[in-house]
């Protein structure tokens, strides 16, 4: 269980994922077909995730299995999973798919994830260690938001490596002053 | 959708940078305490209607009850965002006062709301009990010190100040030799910086 206040954690619950009504609901605005002000019996709908998974708890609802873990997508991942957009296709990739996979009663998810992480994350150190600052954009706008921290520690372990055997001054101006210029420079 | 102003405030926070302040968001954190308001409204109208049917609330799985029920999710989740939005700032704005010092620029205070201002100078004055009850500065470098004298040199115009027990005139440019105790808040603050390098 992920910590009340975590940010990410959160937003990754505000994933869209479709879902099919078992039930009525009446007085919400959800399905955006519907003409009236209620949701009917066997409707699809995109839901965020906190809102389908609590209803998916009370059989309210069931779950479909969002795009990014298709067969398309497979096949990429397969092809060569460092190349494949993830960012794109879902932020929160690993995060959605381990909450996910219990819910759709689908097992085939988790060595699919398990595989893509294996895979993708060799990539992700080689390049933060070695690639010059420069390439880097463009091949940080694949990574999902996991991913973007695994690089983002890769590099500041670095720096710091090289900070250590350098040396340089131990006190530093704060780092929430630093980003104003004084207007007469 | 339901909660989407709510998530929008924290993509906001996650996407500045770690330890950086952004403004504080009034008007999308009014627009979700208004939605809230809303949905409070409707949970309170679907019950009313559902005792009005003469049935049990604690049993009735109907309609009614599953409306009732995302609105009542619906409520949750915005709490829980409005909550980790305050949260974060609050974090933000303690370790301000450990790494600025007990007084604020002006461009970040000018990014602070009324009660977060205060929540600051509350922060600030209960640090400031505890070390004098202490008798220990707990700001300072964790690190022990090689040399307790560094070199500075003044990045801003300062003017005479009161360092240690004597009066400097700390003009721009101009390089000094002090206390390193005396001369970390200058550092922190951006007008100083250190020259002895390691």
């Amino acid at each position: 269980m992920a910590h009340y206040y975590d940010i990410d954690d959160i937003i990754m619950e505000g994933e869209l994922i479709s879902v099919s009504f078992h039930v009525a609901a009446n007085g919400v605005g959800l399905d955006p077909g519907s003409e009236t002000n209620c949701v009917e019996q066997g409707s699809k709908v995109e839901l965020p995730f906190w809102l389908a998974h609590e209803l998916h708890q009370r059989q309210a609802v069931s779950i479909n299995v969002p795009a990014c873990f298709n067969q398309k997508t497979r096949k990429e991942i397969q092809a060569d999973a460092a190349c494949v957009d993830l960012r794109n296709r879902c932020l929160y990739f690993y995060e959605l798919g381990c909450k996910i996979a219990p819910m759709v009663g689908d097992r085939t998810i988790g060595s699919f994830l398990l595989y893509t992480f294996t895979c993708r994350y060799k990539e992700v150190l080689s390049k933060a260690h070695s690639s010059a600052f420069v390439v880097a954009p463009k091949f940080l706008t694949l990574l999902t938001k996991e991913e973007t921290q695994l690089y983002e520690a890769a590099r500041s372990s670095m720096a710091a490596f090289r900070k250590w055997r350098l040396g340089g001054p131990r006190f530093e101006k704060a780092s929430i002053l630093g980003k104003k210029r004084k207007p007469n420079d | 959708m339901y909660g989407k102003g709510a998530s929008q405030l924290l993509k906001e926070l996650s996407s500045s940078e770690p330890g950086q302040l952004k403004n504080f968001n009034t008007d999308i954190f009014e627009e979700v305490i208004k939605e809230c308001i809303t949905h409070h409204l409707a949970l309170q109208s679907l019950m009313r209607k559902i005792q009005e049917e003469g049935l049990d609330i604690q049993t009735t799985r109907n309609a009614d009850h599953f409306g009732a029920v995302i609105h009542h999710l619906s409520l949750m989740r915005n709490k829980r965002c409005l909550m980790a939005y305050v949260y974060h700032r609050a974090e933000i704005i303690q370790s301000l006062r450990w790494k600025v010092g007990p007084v604020l620029p002006e461009e970040i205070q000018e990014k602070l709301k009324y009660s977060e201002e205060e929540y600051f100078r509350n922060h600030s004055a209960a640090l400031m009990e505890y070390i004098s009850e202490l008798d220990l500065d707990l700001t300072v470098d964790m690190v022990p010190p090689k040399d307790p004298y560094i070199q500075v040199r003044v990045l801003d115009d300062i003017g005479f100040a009161l360092v240690g027990d004597q009066s400097l005139n700390l003009t721009l440019h101009s390089m000094h030799f002090l206390k390193r105790t005396d001369a970390e808040q200058y550092i922190s603050q951006g007008l100083m910086e250190d020259l002895s390098g390691s």
